[in-house]
């Protein structure tokens, strides 16, 4: 029900930043430090440590870069989890400050003020973490490591605009967000990292609707993490966005311009995409009565789309049952289904499932994507195997996605 | 050879080499013609050969194994020199006599029948079942000339260097059995370790005219051999391997050299226990303050000794605040991942440290979680568990523990030695998944009905130590002990328990642990007595038993063959008072070893044998390439060992038969006395006793043991020859009534026969649905009683089964972690509930199940073939918490309800 996430310099123990979400409280610095301690004290030893674990509690420690210590403290995750979401919270400061302030890191009062940006990108990571507990906030539950999407039915039409406008621009990463969920993206956005694409998202959605349009310096914290590049974001509509990621020739006002031709007259397909929002996949597409939600992952391309199924009469509490097909996902999925050992080893798992006594939950992996659906407790669960390869060839069926 | 060391050895064990070999020397001849009855063979010592292997705590661990071929056969060039018949009845009155006064000096006087009932045992326990009644064959083999002209001197035997055989003797002392061939020999394929030779050119041989035969036949180019097929069950039991049977390592391993080079090699590696005291701890004390036991030392080379501090602060922080308790803490020491698991006992701490790619951290948990209920087993408590006077005894244990972690995974692979040579290499490896091997159960193997009253009353009686029946005064003293349980095993597999589940649990942790399933499961044991103080569950560790102050509890273990027995025993309360390092009394001991003689004579081990190696059984099977039917049958047939394979000599059969009802009936006489027959110690009467049985001895011996397999006209012959002597009836009831052990012989055979003949065609019962067998594993796990059920050890060589029953126990852990979640939660308070930080997705998990796709692994044409199966877990909560979890093909949909109902049905009904 909570997560603590510290963050100190390696070489001196400063405290740079402390995040918490859920029912707790700063930790005292004598703690942090003597946390720190440890860690500092076992690497003398020649040996790292890395985590503990209690009944309830899992804590975490990092160091990223030679430079950061991470420690985190989380209830009811799993190691795996938390340091994901570390390992991310640590690439996020690199997008914001670059690599080589951090390593140099000359001034720690300026690297804090700067790390300010960075946030409410680190608490929307913190939001991937994995409580199990049906108070969290559901248009933020999100899953690590991976990039939300929405599936309209006007992808397809959205995406050649989009390939116009980066062509106007001269960029080549270019994506449209809706609702802060990512539409299309043009080929090239899919080359970045799935971290880098992931706190991209992120980073636009984080800067809130108000502002028009946007211009931020960041670092790509693998493709680019010394030389920064240009993130801009122009609103198209309320809670539609185009990003796009480009050099220094261009200007602001030159890129809104572009941006405000090229969608004009995609306005009423970007109205209509929107509509989408919060189920996340067109009405068209009906799904059998007895799935409450289905968690849908591009293995390669590190992307998901989460939706609950809107029901007749409700079984499961609706806002629980994210929370139920997440805690699926991290428990049940990640580890087995997601592994990309495939290649070498000779044994995979290709379905999943649990029973409940209050819901099923089953998981099919093909040709790379996974489906996870939720299932109604009353559905026998031989039906489920067949019922969940259903739903996913129907999903694979929509070309207009560009899943 | 030079460079192993072995480690599986006692340190108050070397002392026995010398022992041991001086026994097998004086043996000699007894090994053949008394056979294999341990506590008798000593036959110079007055005293229980074990006695003089206790230590000065009263503790005792004697091994001893069978001697292989090489030991007992007998050198043919003097066994001219075996004494006659009536030395040996001098020697057996003599022991018989001395140990009557064993006896005495106890005062107790509790002798009774129990002297006859170790004779008939004794004389029962034959080794090899020749009755005579195999396949004959005639073989010719060439005569290796050279070697008779080059003749090696007397180490080498005729019969080896002229026909490339080795020989040895059957348990009669008198018949030739073939027990190998000679390296270089090109023997003919027909001829079999086992066989008995009968004639060589058509002239009977037996090991005293084999010799003399042969030198005749040198002039010879090829001879002319006939052999019978003696009935392959006891071949198999007691392999009559060749020189190189492990039994020499294993005496090896008992005399074994120190440890020091293992000791080297385990510091090098993420290994540690550590047990520490914080309280103690203070700024200025000494550098390894607080430390009460390390391993493996010098403290200042152990890494884990060396970052305490890193593993008592993060104990204390954690606590602080999460306000719960550390379990595991992994860290990463030169590239390997390690575990370190805590167990926080008020201000003291033990931590154990292991490296991931040997156990993983869920692994861990449970192999901490058995070391630290086996310590509080045998010390009362993890305090008094790390004291100086234990250390040698820890370190001991510790050395082979994580030698063997490191070394082997799975306790069936696990190797008897390590050999330190490939030590490091093998540490450096992934370690096949474990699961069912580490949680506090016992594998547990069901019998059919018949067998199962057997065995629960015989240990019922060996329990109840009614001994009334058996004296004519009334007793006037006092029992040494009270008998809590016992449980008999059966190669590491229970057949019953009459322990309360704690006590079962400490028990089956103890004896895994310290290598005795696998010591049963490995070695020919001719006997095994372990003798130690314990503190069982049931009677230290629940808050509200009231156990009287004085008492003490002692664990005595027998074994026998692969048969173990397993007794907890209570001084003081109603006994005796217990004294302080009680040392082993020999009437209890002897009193278990005669009910473990019983059950083999029953044939409770033959039937248990038959189903834990019925490989692999009809509930499940092995993973194979579709095509390939035909090889798959083939793969079955070779490997499995078909007891019921041997036709019975019916002629044979008959004259035995019959030979038993007469000396029953001429026997009688002396049962019915034997009562008072050790009351006056009559040695003339001891005499005569004996030589009038000497004749009757071997004929009781061969029917009791006879090997009476699936005939069902034979089973009936008998019943008819039964029938007719209706009238003896009375009598075999009157002295029925008494024990198990004053029944005659006869009953027992006729026991045995019906037990192993009515059972042949039970069939554990097939658990999935479908035609099709399609289940390759399954564990059914009820943590309650203390048991679990799974198929028996399934020894096919099939690297696809490996891997998937690999995949399966990743699997199982990782479901058996999310059981725990709903287990926990249904224990919480409401006030618990409200409070707890657990996912509460988690919290009503029944089912999970995995679906793996895989290639074979064993077939390389087929690799680009793919197969698919399904692990599955359920947890059931009503009546009690149980868990099952099944391995099988994706074909036929398995309900798992179902499979469960079977199982569950299994162990009510045969």
């Amino acid at each position: 029900m909570s997560v603590q996430l510290m963050c100190l310099t390696s070489g001196g123990g400063l405290p740079i930043f402390t995040r918490c979400k859920g029912n707790t409280e700063n930790l005292p610095f004598s703690l942090i430090g003597s946390l720190n301690g440890v860690h500092m004290f076992s690497k003398s030893q020649r040996m790292e440590l890395l985590s503990t674990v209690t009944n309830d509690y899992t804590v975490v420690w990092k160091e990223l870069y030679d430079s950061l210590i991470f420690i985190g403290i989380a209830s009811a995750c799993t190691t795996e989890a938390l340091t994901q979401v570390i390992e991310c919270a640590g690439s996020a400061m690199v997008m914001v400050v670059g690599m080589d302030e951090i390593i140099a890191q000359r001034n720690i009062e300026r690297l804090k003020r700067e790390l300010r940006v960075c946030s409410p990108v680190i608490d929307r990571l913190l939001d991937c973490l994995d409580f199990g507990d049906a108070n969290t906030n559901q248009s933020t539950i999100s899953i690590s490591g991976m990039v939300k999407t929405i599936l309209t039915p006007e992808n397809h039409l959205i995406k050649i605009v989009l390939d116009t406008f980066t062509e106007c621009i001269d960029s080549m990463y270019s994506c449209v967000l809706i609702h802060g969920k990512l539409a299309v993206a043009t080929d090239s956005w899919w080359t970045l990292h799935p971290t880098e694409i992931k706190l991209l998202s992120l980073l636009a959605s984080a800067e809130g609707s108000s502002t028009t349009s946007k211009d931020t310096p960041v670092f790509l914290p693998f493709k680019s993490p010394k030389a920064a590049f240009r993130f801009v974001t122009c609103s198209l509509l309320p809670d539609v966005q185009v990003c796009c990621l480009c050099g220094p020739e261009q200007q602001l006002e030159e890129i809104e311009n572009s941006a405000a031709y090229c969608f004009k007259s995609t306005m009423e397909i970007l109205g209509s995409a929107v509509q989408c929002h919060p189920r996340n996949f067109p009405a068209t597409i009906q799904l059998d009565a007895g799935i409450l939600g289905v968690l849908l992952i591009n293995v390669e391309c590190r992307k998901y789309m989460m939706s609950k199924n809107p029901q007749p009469k409700r079984i499961v509490n609706g806002s629980h049952r994210l929370d139920i097909l997440r805690t699926f996902y991290y428990q049940a999925v990640l580890d087995v289904l997601l592994s990309l050992r495939e290649d070498v080893e000779s044994t995979v798992v290709k379905e999943t499932y649990w029973c409940s006594e209050y819901h099923k939950c089953y998981a099919l992996k093909q040709h790379g994507n996974v489906l996870c659906v939720l299932y109604n407790a009353n559905v026998p669960t031989m039906v489920m195997r067949s019922l969940t390869r259903a739903t996913l060839k129907v999903f694979m069926a929509e070309k207009q996605f560009c899943w | 050879m030079e460079e192993e060391q072995y480690l599986l050895q006692h340190p108050r064990d070397r002392n026995h080499s010398h022992e041991q070999e001086q026994s097998v020397s004086e043996e000699e001849w007894s090994e053949v013609s008394s056979d294999c009855s341990s506590y008798y063979s000593d036959t110079d010592s007055s005293v229980p050969e074990w006695e003089s292997s206790i230590d000065e705590s009263g503790q005792l661990l004697f091994i001893d194994c069978h001697p292989s071929v090489t030991q007992t056969h007998v050198d043919t060039e003097s066994s001219s020199n075996v004494k006659p018949p009536l030395v040996k009845n001098q020697t057996r009155k003599s022991t018989r006599s001395k140990f009557l006064r064993l006896i005495r000096r106890r005062e107790s006087k509790r002798r009774s029948k129990r002297v006859m009932k170790h004779e008939s045992s004794q004389e029962n326990k034959v080794t090899f079942h020749d009755s005579g009644d195999g396949e004959i064959k005639v073989v010719t083999v060439r005569v290796n000339e050279e070697g008779v002209k080059f003749k090696l001197g007397r180490r080498v035997k005729l019969v080896e260097t002229m026909l490339g055989i080795i020989v040895g003797t059957f348990t009669d002392g008198n018949r030739v059995m073939v027990s190998g061939f000679t390296p270089d020999s090109e023997h003919d394929k027909s001829i079999k370790i086992g066989d008995w030779l009968k004639s060589v050119n058509n002239i009977d041989v037996n090991v005293h005219n084999l010799n003399t035969i042969l030198n005749q036949l040198s002039g010879h180019e090829a001879v002319d051999l006939t052999l019978q097929r003696v009935t392959g069950v006891e071949v198999t039991k007691q392999p009559p391997s060749n020189e190189l049977s492990n039994q020499s390592n294993f005496v090896k391993s008992l005399t074994g050299s120190t440890n020091e080079e293992l000791l080297n090699l385990l510091l090098d590696q993420p290994v540690g226990i550590l047990y520490l005291d914080t309280e103690i701890l203070s700024e200025n004390g000494p550098e390894f303050q607080g430390v009460l036991y390390c391993y493996p030392t010098p403290l200042a080379k152990n890494t884990l000794c060396l970052c305490r501090g890193v593993f008592i602060t993060i104990s204390h922080l954690i606590d602080e605040i999460t306000k719960t308790k550390p379990l595991v803490t992994t860290v990463q020491i030169d590239k390997r991942l390690a575990h370190v698991v805590y167990n926080i006992i008020d201000s003291k701490i033990l931590f154990l440290m292991l490296p991931d790619n040997r156990l993983t951290a869920k692994e861990i948990v449970l192999v901490n979680d058995e070391i630290v209920r086996m310590l509080v087993f045998i010390y009362e408590s993890i305090d008094k568990c790390f004291t100086e006077q234990n250390t040698s005894e820890l370190d001991h244990f510790f050395s082979r523990f994580f030698a063997r972690i490191l070394s082997s995974g799975l306790w069936s692979k696990a190797e008897q030695s390590i050999v330190l040579s490939n030590f490091k290499n093998k540490a450096n490896t992934q370690a096949p998944y474990q699961f069912e091997e580490l949680l506090p159960m016992a594998h547990h193997i069901i019998l059919p009905n018949e067998a199962q009253m057997q065995i629960d009353d015989a240990l019922t009686e060996l329990e109840a130590s009614d001994y009334r029946e058996w004296n004519e005064d009334p007793l006037d003293c006092q029992r040494l002990f009270t008998i809590l349980g016992s449980a008999l095993y059966h190669s590491g597999y229970l057949l019953a328990s009459h322990l309360i589940h704690g006590d079962l649990v400490d028990v089956n942790c103890y004896c895994r642990q310290q290598g005795l399933f696998h010591l049963s499961r490995t070695e020919p044991l001719r006997s095994m007595i372990h003798w130690r103080e314990c503190f069982p569950y049931s009677c230290n560790r629940i808050e509200d038993v009231i156990v009287p102050s004085d008492s003490r509890r002692y664990l005595l273990i027998v074994g026998a063959g692969k048969d173990l027995l397993v007794v907890v025993m209570e001084a003081g309360g109603c006994t005796e008072p217990a004294e302080d390092n009680l040392p082993p009394d020999a009437f209890y001991v002897e009193e278990a070893q005669a009910t473990l003689a019983h059950l083999k004579e029953l044939g409770i081990s033959e039937l248990a044998e038959r189903w834990t190696c019925s490989n692999p059984g009809t509930q499940v099977t092995v993973p194979q390439a579709p095509t390939n039917v035909k090889k798959k049958t083939d793969f079955f047939f070779n490997k499995s060992n078909s007891p019921i394979s041997t036709p019975v000599n019916m002629q044979n059969k008959k004259q035995e038969v019959t030979s038993i009802l007469k000396r029953r009936s001429s026997d009688q006489g002396p049962l019915t006395q034997s009562g008072s027959l050790f009351s006056i110690p009559d040695d003339s009467e001891l005499v005569s006793e004996d030589s009038i049985s000497q004749g009757g001895y071997s004929e009781r011996s061969e029917v009791s043991d006879e090997p009476v397999l699936g005939r069902r006209a034979l089973r009936e012959k008998n019943r008819n020859n039964f029938d007719g002597s209706d009238d003896d009836d009375s009598d075999i009831d009157d002295y029925r009534d008494g024990s198990q052990i004053s029944m005659s012989s006869y009953d027992l055979s006729e026991l045995r026969q019906s037990l192993l003949n009515d059972t042949g065609d039970i069939q554990p019962m097939q658990l999935t649905a479908g035609k099709e067998l399609v289940l390759y594993h399954y564990v059914h796990l009820d943590s309650t009683e203390g048991i679990f059920l799974s198929p028996p050890e399934c020894t096919v060589n099939s690297n696809t089964l490996d891997s998937v029953l690999s995949n399966f126990r990743e699997s199982c852990q990782h479901i058996h972690k999310l059981f725990e979640n709903t287990l926990r939660f249904k224990n919480l308070t409401p006030q618990d509930m409200a409070n707890s930080v657990m996912n509460k997705s988690l919290i009503a998990i029944k089912e999970y199940g995995v679906l793996f796709e895989t290639d074979y692994l064993d077939d390389n044409a087929r690799k680009t073939c793919k197969h698919t199966f399904w692990v599955i877990g359920r947890l059931f909560h009503m009546p009690h918490p149980r868990e099952i979890y099944v391995c099988y093909k994706d074909s036929v949909p398995q309900n798992l309800v179902e499979i469960a109902f079977k199982l569950g049905i299994s162990m009510i009904v045969q």
